[in-house]
């Protein structure tokens, strides 16, 4: 029952795997920089990397503005935004998954009778626009920059290519791992208040219980990667802008700076250090970072280049897609207590934390197999890969010895 | 780094071997042509025999380079221009070749009082193809300076067109000693003398566009 739970929370990874996921490789992919079945493996791998490893930054903050304290209610704010997203998917709307839970949780407070904090939440919407903004200001920058280097060094445009593919991998990797440390926060966050395992320890290291929720929702990320994401990666890449290889590095490294600095509780340390304010950890819509660096790409060529019909759709998403989820998340909270009878969680009291209801003992072995069995079938997937390149390239090699002997 | 680039180098050597092989079959047609007029016809023959082999290691390098750029996906955005544009080289390296073959086949007669203008032409058409290449080579340097370096092979051309007209003008107005045959028969090496230039021409206007799209 625990675990059925949760698969409304593994749907949303799965959507948002599917889509916002795909934003990371969309430009390389979309320019044929890297192949698709690289950009996969490569974007899942650090997701889950990126979730477990940083995952608690951002997903703090989602617990101030609503600890859902109940796994019925985690369940249906989680299946609320997930319906959502896949909702304004299907009518071709720009949705974002941050703002979908957003919506969902302070639904959940109103139905529980919860405050919804004023700062946390004047917190998060004041990132929802400086996110795009800074990937805009980012954008500009590092595209200036990286012109200026191509033109001065005098570098031949192969080996120049060459450079960019390697950073798109890089790079691609390092923004699947802050997308990964930011956004999972928006698939599992509700469930950490509401769920409570044992530590799990693999002996080289071990995973406490929100680490081990962090990385089901990895997982599910990186399904929805594998499979759905090919369609999502080769329009994005192609249908926003037509990007050169260099606007694709930037486009990604923007990205990547702009979800890792929102979710990156030691910079945010160093920077109270310096005597700085605090970086809010919130979780951040990557499509609309994207969108906003693509923009400043657009502004830094002219700004005739720039589509103000997606800056009017990004502005009502701000909007609607909130509300909608909240309303959505408000009904099936209604409907769920009431009809099937399931606990949807309780005001919580001003002083104390959230009351941890749920302790399954046995999802901690099943995690433990679960790592196994994926650690053994991606070594068999990159080892079969691999095998599968090499009998391509000798075949390659030998029919073309062929051509030559016969011509010859 | 050196791991990731290595395919990538040992294309970039391929391209430059294809360019200098265009570069050396250039200087070869010019000589060769040269000593045909000039009737020195054991001359021509050494470099009908040169022209022969660059164009085999030509087609070769084409085909390797395209098989590379392909495999190690090389240039992905920029591969069918690139890959187009070794094409066009090519196709000035057929062109000289077979207007090598069709003195060797055809032995034209060039009549002395058109010696030097018939040079000429040949040392304008080839001029046009050899400016070609190092606007070719700033492609992948610096893509700004190609349309500037393709002016030279504009200029070529046309001063290719305005030596061909002039020459065919002469033959059939005041050279009233051939009879029509021999007249079409030059009209006709005229042409594949000319053709080296268009095909330059038809180069640097692919290359043009290309320069384009990097810049912008």
């Amino acid at each position: 029952m625990i675990l059925f739970f949760l698969t409304s929370g593994l749907f949303l990874g799965w959507s948002l795997g599917a889509n916002d996921a795909s934003n990371v490789f969309a430009s390389a992919v979309g320019s044929k920089m890297i192949t698709f079945r690289r950009a996969a493996i490569i974007a899942s791998l650090f997701v889950i990397l990126g979730a477990v490893i940083q995952g608690a930054g951002a997903s703090g903050t989602l617990g101030k503005l609503g600890s859902v304290n109940a796994i019925g209610g985690s369940f249906t704010v989680a299946l609320a935004a997930a319906i959502t997203v896949y909702m304004m998917t299907r009518l071709s709307l720009p949705v974002s998954t941050t703002q979908a839970i957003v919506g969902a949780i302070i639904g959940w407070n109103l139905f529980t009778g919860n405050r919804t904090d004023a700062s946390t939440l004047t917190k998060i919407v004041t990132t929802w626009i400086s996110g795009p903004v800074l990937g805009a200001i980012f954008a500009i920058l590092l595209y200036m920059l990286i012109r200026r280097i191509k033109r001065k060094s005098g570098i031949h445009l192969i080996i120049f290519e060459s450079y960019i593919k390697t950073g798109l991998i890089i790079v691609g990797a390092f923004g699947a791992y802050s997308l990964g440390a930011n956004n999972i926060a928006n698939v599992m966050g509700v469930f950490v208040p509401a769920f409570s395992l044992d530590d799990l320890n693999l002996g080289i290291f071990s995973l406490s219980s929100a680490q081990q929720l962090f990385l089901l929702g990895g997982l599910a990320i990186a399904a929805g990667i594998l499979t759905y994401s090919k369609k999502v990666m080769e329009t994005v890449g192609t249908g926003i802008i037509s990007l050169s290889s260099e606007a694709a590095l930037v486009v990604v490294l923007a990205q990547a700076l702009v979800l890792f600095i929102f979710s990156s509780s030691s910079l945010s340390d160093l920077l109270v250090k310096a005597g700085l304010p605090r970086i809010p950890l919130v979780p951040v819509s990557s499509s609309q970072v994207i969108v906003g660096s693509v923009i400043g790409i657009g502004l830094y060529k002219g700004a005739g280049n720039i589509n103000f019909r997606i800056l009017g759709e990004i502005a009502t998403g701000w909007i609607s897609t909130p509300v909608i989820a909240g309303v959505l998340s408000f009904f099936s909270l209604f409907f769920v207590k009431n009809i099937f009878n399931i606990d949807i969680g309780t005001k919580v009291v001003e002083t104390g934390l959230a009351e941890t209801v749920s302790k399954p003992w046995n999802v901690s072995e099943v995690m433990k197999y679960v790592i196994l069995a994926v650690i053994a079938a991606g070594i068999i997937t990159v080892v079969y890969f691999y095998l599968l390149e090499r009998k391509k390239k000798s075949e390659f090699r030998r029919s073309e010895q062929r051509f030559w002997k016969y011509i010859k | 780094m050196s791991i990731f680039n290595r395919n990538s180098k040992r294309t970039i050597v391929k391209i430059d071997e294809f360019i200098d092989n265009i570069d050396l079959g250039i200087l070869v047609f010019r000589e060769g042509i040269k000593s045909y007029i000039k009737g020195d016809m054991e001359a021509f023959s050494t470099h009908l025999g040169k022209v022969d082999q660059l164009e085999a290691i030509a087609d070769r390098l084409q085909r390797e380079i395209e098989n590379e750029m392909i495999t190690y996906s090389i240039l992905p955005q920029h591969r069918e221009d690139v890959v187009k544009l070794i094409e066009e080289l090519d196709e000035i390296m057929d062109g000289i070749k077979s207007s090598m073959y069709e003195f060797d086949i055809e032995i034209p007669q060039i009549p002395s009082s058109l010696g030097e203008i018939m040079i000429n032409l040949n040392e304008s058409s080839a001029n046009a193809a050899e400016e070609l290449l190092p606007a070719v080579r700033a492609y992948f340097r610096a893509p700004h300076t190609v349309r500037e370096k393709l002016l030279k092979v504009y200029y070529f051309e046309s001063e290719t067109d305005k030596i061909a007209y002039r020459i065919k003008r002469k033959i059939f107005h005041e050279m009233h000693e051939i009879d029509l045959a021999h007249k079409a028969h030059l009209r006709y090496i005229i042409h594949h003398l000319e053709k080296i230039s268009d095909l330059a021409q038809t180069g640097a206007d692919l290359l043009s566009a290309m320069a384009v799209k990097l810049i912008i």
